[in-house]
């Protein structure tokens, strides 16, 4: 009898408390020690300066001087001006291209709307490495695009248009993606109201404007943050591209953070790279509040 | 959800689409042709273009460039661009996927393990602190990764795991759980409930249950999930590149980046080759398994 009782509160705590925390502890440990660790050290890494051959990384405390560093770079207000084109870009014309695309195809009865989508769709499950090496040679001097338009321009060492080229690469890729998930979204759009109102004689701008688009508009606004989060982190197209040129009028906050901090015949200050990330976290977490307001508001 | 919603217009067939009528909205019909095929031109173009780069010798590799069939084929590139992986990249294609196979395929095992371990926790029972831990984790998600690279790179130099497996392994489980978590939990939660209160009045404990009943329930998730996760780490370019600096760990993505900007020219055609090399394999996966592919990558999104 005694045993059997002395058994018996370990057994509760396993059934009640013990097993789902037991379960959660490998999640736990890897977020605590993958994630969380990191993201605290590195905050607390841009108040100091070191360097990529450094033992001891917390050994001179420099305040704000990373930040000062930054601030008075030209090249990162520059990184600061296209990471804001980028994320504006494909949360305008890569949405509004989407959806025009998921619209067209729901209503134009193609036979093969499957392979239609999935064609548009394939850019997006290949490395973005991948693509940006075909479009680098699509851009040179004697590509594809030069020979089509039988000019004699090189897209990605203009300054003015790197960024733009780069964006549009970008949008290439991605459009497929948010096309599949507006097309998901189609689907639960009521065919009866649409059929009630073909029986009112409603045009199809009007079924599109005034029916589809409501109903769409929780999609869109996944879809918008699901770009926001994307290219706000890009650095694969731009660094195959352009590695930010050319002299840095490309550079986005990730690339001009891997040149201050690994790259080559960058300067290695990794404290002004941590400062770069600084600014990045805390520029998401106050998107994150953004969207916690609206959700608050209802319109997620 | 989205797997479903997906998949029922395939099902329905032509009949069951809502859609415009051709001879009413003439104008319409003509427009969505029109975009349509311009769309395709534009997504197509470049990689076939890419691919009948690769097949063009040298001779004849800036003709005939608007009809994508070359002149005179050869696989000569593809020899050509082997050998120039092994030479100049100093690791050979069969390395780099070697490479990328382990990464990948040891992340997603180690991440869909814990990860499902923790969604049957989250959907199977009551505990403190659930819906916090629950948040804490998928916030992560919002996070860019190159936030985690300049302290993840000192913490695992100071582990000496710089330029092993593992360097690139641990941060990509770290990333994977989350959404493995998102995607898993809100499926488990589908799962009937008398299911599992019939198996547990059978006298099965919650660890049976979890591998004879949520699992096998699970499979179509699952290979969704599985699906998504192989794309983001057998794509994934940064962590790769810092962390694997000695070229015979380095995965395919910064492998092949190196042919761009590199210290030697490359001849065009090795160039497409080396580009296709890459791309095929991904693409017969793609084609292979494509109903599961639009699913994942729609349901990871439609779960946040």
């Amino acid at each position: 009898m005694e045993k059997q009782y002395s058994i018996r509160p370990y057994q509760r705590f396993w059934n009640t408390t013990g097993q789902p925390y037991t379960f959660l502890l490998p999640a736990l440990i890897v977020f605590v020690f993958v994630v969380l660790s990191p993201v605290i050290m590195s905050l607390i890494l841009s108040f100091y300066k070191f360097t990529g051959f450094d033992a001891n990384i917390f050994k001179e405390f420099t305040g704000f001087d990373n930040f000062r560093i930054l601030f008075k770079d030209r090249y990162f207000w520059i990184s600061f001006k296209n990471t804001f084109y980028f994320v504006a870009a494909s949360i305008t014309v890569q949405i509004a291209l989407s959806l025009i695309l998921a619209i067209t195809i729901f209503f134009g009865r193609f036979k093969n709307s499957v392979l239609i989508r999935t064609v548009i769709f394939f850019p997006a499950v290949l490395a973005p490495v991948s693509i940006s090496l075909a479009w680098r040679r699509i851009l040179e001097q004697d590509g594809l695009l030069n020979q089509i338009l039988r000019i004699d321009f090189s897209w990605l060492a203009s300054p003015a248009l790197a960024i733009w080229v780069v964006i549009f690469v970008s949008i290439w890729q991605w459009t497929g993606y948010n096309l599949v998930i507006f097309y998901a979204g189609l689907q639960t759009v009521d065919r009866t109201i649409l059929e009630a109102a073909d029986v009112d004689g409603a045009s199809w701008w009007g079924k599109i404007t005034k029916i589809v688009i409501p109903t769409l508009t929780p999609t869109i606004i996944l879809n918008i943050i699901l770009n926001l989060i994307g290219s706000f982190r890009v650095f694969d197209i731009v660094y195959v591209l352009t590695r930010g040129g050319p002299v840095h009028q490309s550079e986005v906050f990730t690339t001009i953070m891997y040149y201050y901090s690994f790259s080559a015949n960058g300067p290695n200050k990794m404290g002004v790279g941590s400062s770069i990330a600084f600014i990045m976290f805390a520029i998401m977490i106050v998107f994150g509040f953004i969207r916690i307001r609206l959700m608050r508001r209802g319109e997620i | 959800m989205a797997t479903r919603t997906f998949f029922k217009s395939r099902r329905a067939g032509p009949e069951g689409e809502y859609g415009i009528d051709r001879k009413k909205d003439l104008g319409f019909y003509i427009y969505s042709r029109i975009l349509i095929i311009l769309t395709l031109i534009v997504i197509l173009v470049p990689v076939l273009y890419i691919f009948s780069l690769s097949l063009r010798s040298k001779e004849t590799v800036y003709q005939d460039f608007l009809f994508l069939i070359p002149k005179q084929v050869t696989f000569q590139n593809y020899i050509d661009a082997f050998e120039y992986a092994k030479t100049r990249l100093d690791v050979s294609f069969l390395q780099m996927f070697r490479n990328s196979i382990i990464a990948t395929f040891s992340s997603i095992i180690i991440a869909m393990a814990i990860a499902a371990l923790a969604s049957f926790s989250f959907s199977n029972y009551r505990f403190k602190g659930k819906e916090f831990t629950f948040t804490a984790i998928i916030a992560s998600f919002v996070i860019p990764a190159q936030v985690l690279l300049i302290p993840l790179f000192f913490i695992l130099r100071q582990a000496g795991l710089i330029n092993t497996y593992l360097a690139v392994i641990i941060p990509y489980v770290g990333f994977l759980i989350p959404i493995a978590t998102l995607i898993l939990r809100s499926f488990f939660e589908q799962i009937p409930k008398e299911i599992k209160e019939s198996a547990k009045i059978d006298g099965a404990s919650d660890i049976r249950m979890f591998f004879q009943i949520v699992m096998p329930l699970s499979k179509p998730a699952i290979a969704s999930c599985i699906i998504l996760l192989f794309l983001e780490t057998w794509n994934e370019f940064i962590f790769a590149l810092v962390f694997l600096q000695n070229p015979k760990f380095q995965t395919i993505p910064v492998a092949i980046a190196k042919i761009a900007g590199g210290k030697y020219i490359v001849p065009i055609g090795t160039y497409g080759a080396a580009i296709m090399i890459t791309i095929i394999p991904v693409l017969i996966i793609f084609i292979i398994f494509q109903r599961w592919f639009i699913a994942g990558m729609t349901m990871g999104a439609l779960k946040g």
